[in-house]
């Protein structure tokens, strides 16, 4: 209950994520139970110097909830004037109770923020900077994202960018808070000691629509077996306010090694390690099974030459980042489709990677417009390789018409989400 | 009874850092709690009188949902004259170090300078502009911006960013950001930055009038308050045309559709990452920068083609005064670069066509320090 709850936070938490979310919302009911629990003024002496009205009670439904003054608890003098003791003053103070509770929830909530937000247990109990958390039974990962102006590209809402860095640092995040981050990116400790690691080769995501700024998106991952030898990711994307679903999205890992740069089985003790995190669910995407082509100077109808990795390209290990190949794959989408098609899905199959010194081209060709019996969306396969000729990634993206009606006004304030 | 701020749990910090005067907090509690609230504004000449509370009050637009507001961790300090945020740095902001890039550091100083006009209800287009400003078709362009970092956030860093503007000179306006570490509690970067108007269609510059002045610096602090207050400080500097020899370049730069920002202009944090594009490998391998200053001079568009170059900057009289390892200036008689534990460059950005400056800068390194 959630009495014992805010007792509870002066000593190791143990409490799962959702009584969090009654206690934040319970908080401040009249009707708490609160049994059991025996509180002095004085017992709330050393470590509740705090000032008084710096605490803020939460907010339950929209309304402020009034509390009595805490100052009046804190300050110890409340021993020293008994009302006399009628009928009424026999009853337990349950708004001087309530405070009580609150000033210890808050005040241990304040030390906790201040001194030791870093989250030490992998299941976050409160999430005021987004780093995320484990919910549903331990095997889904969430994490907020509220969208920065600088994410916003020039068509005015949250870039395809974006929202696959936010997919890739959940899936981090992930693995960070189920234990699986071993020394090194993604990799299990048994995986560290036999130099495995996750390889993504394979990518899908649709994007029902983009968030814009000031919207705050929710992130669900989740990780399944893929085979007998890989592991799919799935993301399901919404937004935080009204809950519809804005990206759906799916990639498949396998596991390689890193010095032979050969696939590898899963050994017997990394597949203990990693199958207790793997949910049992369909894919979130559909997988689009169709062949990706690979495009060359003939069949290319675009073709962008002389694309260099800058310092902000590369990730911690000197690699290009996933997310750039992207931004270069739409380079050479011809303008007229990028200003008025929006992407709406795209399926990537990653071959190589590239470091500071590659020199790229990225080729496209239209491959059908109309498809699907859906007028104006448009079918483009994409080819993303070494100027000597190794490909780094393939690809195949849908472009839909930009909707008139969500280009939205950006010249007010952001639209209050959706 | 007392009334407290209306307040969640994902508030507590800000409420914590800032609710030291709850009834002047009460105006603001009660607007968030009916943030559909729509007001129109009609600043007046008596208006200065306000205090920064009560003229958001009267002047507040619409604002997004109390979601985001609550989710956004910034808000007006309680004098009303600055504005702060946390931000929590991101595994795809970090850089080869693990620490967040300059890039990232000059975004977040964009953004909150951005979530600073919204929240006293200027405009949210990207340019930050007053209702007054958006009659005329004038928008705020960014002159200088100078950053500098002590210590760089790593990844899972939070960090809290404090920003306020205010009156530079006739034709500008600046404005200031301190950036600290949330858990040391520690300044670990400084940043100014000073901006001029100009009118979006004409682009020509123009001078701040008074009724468009009365409008903002009802916002800015009273007394002149410097993030960068020393005499002499590097801020101020002028920054010299770089000249031949130019010591490295990076030619063939072109902006990238990522680069755009809302209005389809090349974003001002792309030309920083184009400046740092001519160091070589061997300085960002063993070296971080500590300050960079940046002078706009001309607009790049989308389709335009940039070359960067870096030379070696001098001090009059050729002579390089470098910083010893034991932290004491020695002046060197010639240009010596062998003191590896500091270098200090001048840069050019300059458009491939024709060479006409877009920006100059300078940049100063240091040491990476072992972690």
């Amino acid at each position: 209950m959630v009495a014992t709850a805010a007792t509870s936070s002066f000593f190791p938490i143990t409490s799962s994520p959702d009584s969090i979310d009654s206690k934040n919302k319970k908080l401040g009911n009249g009707s708490t139970n609160l049994g059991g629990i025996k509180l002095k003024p004085s017992a709330s002496s050393g470590s509740l110097q705090v000032k008084a009205n710096a605490q803020a009670p939460p907010k339950i439904n929209g309304t402020t909830v009034v509390m009595t003054p805490v100052e009046g608890f804190t300050s110890e003098d409340a021993a020293s004037s008994l009302p006399p003791r009628t009928f009424i003053n026999q009853l337990p103070d349950w708004s001087m109770l309530l405070a009580a509770i609150t000033t210890i929830f808050l005040a241990a909530e304040k030390q906790w923020m201040m001194l030791d937000w870093k989250p030490r247990r992998p299941d976050m109990l409160i999430d005021p900077f987004g780093i995320g958390r484990i919910v549903q039974d331990g095997l889904v990962f969430r994490q907020n994202f509220s969208i920065r102006s600088y994410e916003i590209g020039a068509d005015r809402t949250a870039s395809i960018e974006t929202l696959m860095n936010h997919l890739q640092e959940t899936a981090i995040n992930h693995c960070k808070s189920a234990g699986l981050l071993g020394d090194g990116f993604g990799a299990t400790p048994g995986m560290c000691k036999k130099n495995l690691i996750w390889v993504v080769t394979r990518m899908q995501v649709v994007v029902d629509r983009y968030p814009t700024w000031g919207d705050v998106v929710q992130v669900d991952t989740w990780v399944s077996a893929s085979g007998k030898n890989g592991m799919r990711r799935d993301w399901l994307v919404s937004n935080s306010k009204t809950g519809e679903i804005l990206t759906r999205a799916s990639s498949v890992w396998v596991m390689m090694n890193k010095l032979t740069r050969r696939l590898s089985k899963i050994p017997e003790e990394v597949r203990g390690e990693i199958e207790p995190h793997f949910m049992n669910s369909d894919p979130v995407v559909a997988e689009d099974n169709r062949k990706l082509v690979k495009l060359d100077d003939n069949t290319a109808q675009y073709v962008r030459k002389g694309l260099t990795p800058r310092w902000s390209d590369l990730d911690v290990n000197q690699h290009v980042n996933n997310v750039k190949y992207v931004g270069w794959i739409l380079e050479s989408t011809p303008l007229g489709i990028v200003e008025s098609h929006e992407l709406c899905s795209m399926t990537l199959e990653y071959r190589r990677e590239c470091g500071r010194d590659s020199v790229l081209q990225s080729l496209t060709a239209v491959s059908g417009v109309g498809n699907l019996g859906n007028m104006g969306e448009i079918e483009c396969q994409h080819l993303l390789q070494l100027e000597e000729g190794s490909e780094i990634v393939r690809g195949r993206t849908q472009w839909r018409p930009k909707n008139a009606k969500s280009f939205g006004k950006m010249d007010q304030v952001p639209a209050q989400s959706a | 009874m007392l009334k407290f701020p209306y307040c969640n749990v994902t508030d507590l910090n800000q409420a914590l850092a800032q609710c030291r005067f709850v009834g002047l907090l009460g105006p603001l509690a009660s607007r968030r709690q009916s943030p559909r609230a729509v007001v129109s504004c009609s600043p007046s000449s008596s208006e200065f009188s306000l205090t920064p509370v009560q003229a958001v009050m009267s002047c507040q637009q619409q604002v997004g949902s109390s979601l985001v507001n609550r989710l956004r961790l910034g808000g007006l300090t309680e004098d009303g004259f600055s504005y702060k945020e946390k931000f929590i740095i991101r595994g795809f902001e970090v850089g080869i170090n693990k620490i967040a890039t300059i890039e990232t550091i000059a975004n977040l100083l964009q953004e909150v300078g951005s979530n600073h006009a919204q929240s006293v209800g200027f405009s949210t287009d990207g340019f930050g502009t007053s209702p007054t400003m958006r009659k005329l078709h004038l928008i705020w362009v960014t002159a200088r911006m100078h950053i500098e970092v002590y210590k760089y956030p790593a990844w899972r860093d939070v960090i809290e960013i404090e920003t306020w503007c205010q009156n530079e000179g006739r034709i500008g306006t600046r404005r200031d950001w301190i950036l600290n570490d949330v858990a040391t509690g520690e300044v670990f970067g400084r940043a100014t930055s000073k901006w001029v108007m100009m009118n979006q269609d004409t682009r020509r510059m123009q001078k701040v009038s008074d009724d468009v002045k009365e409008e903002y610096l009802i916002f800015c602090p009273r007394e002149p308050r410097l993030a960068f207050s020393e005499k002499n400080n590097k801020s101020l500097k002028r920054i010299a045309k770089l000249e031949d020899p130019v010591r490295y370049s990076k030619l063939g730069l072109k902006p990238r559709r990522a680069d755009l920002d809302m209005n389809q202009h090349v974003n001002n944090v792309t030309y920083i990452g184009w400046v740092l594009e001519s160091i070589p490998k061997e300085i960002i391998d063993t070296h971080e920068l500590q300050a960079i200053t940046l002078d706009y001079r001309r607009e790049c568009q989308q389709y335009n083609v940039v070359d960067s170059l870096t030379g070696l900057e001098l001090t009059e009289g050729s002579k390089m005064v470098s910083v010893g390892t034991n932290g004491s200036a020695t002046a060197t008689a010639t240009t010596r670069e062998d003191d590896h534990d500091c270098h200090r460059f001048l840069h050019l950005l300059r458009l491939s066509s024709d060479g006409r400056e877009i920006n100059r800068g300078r940049t100063e390194w240091r040491k990476k320090p072992t972690r």
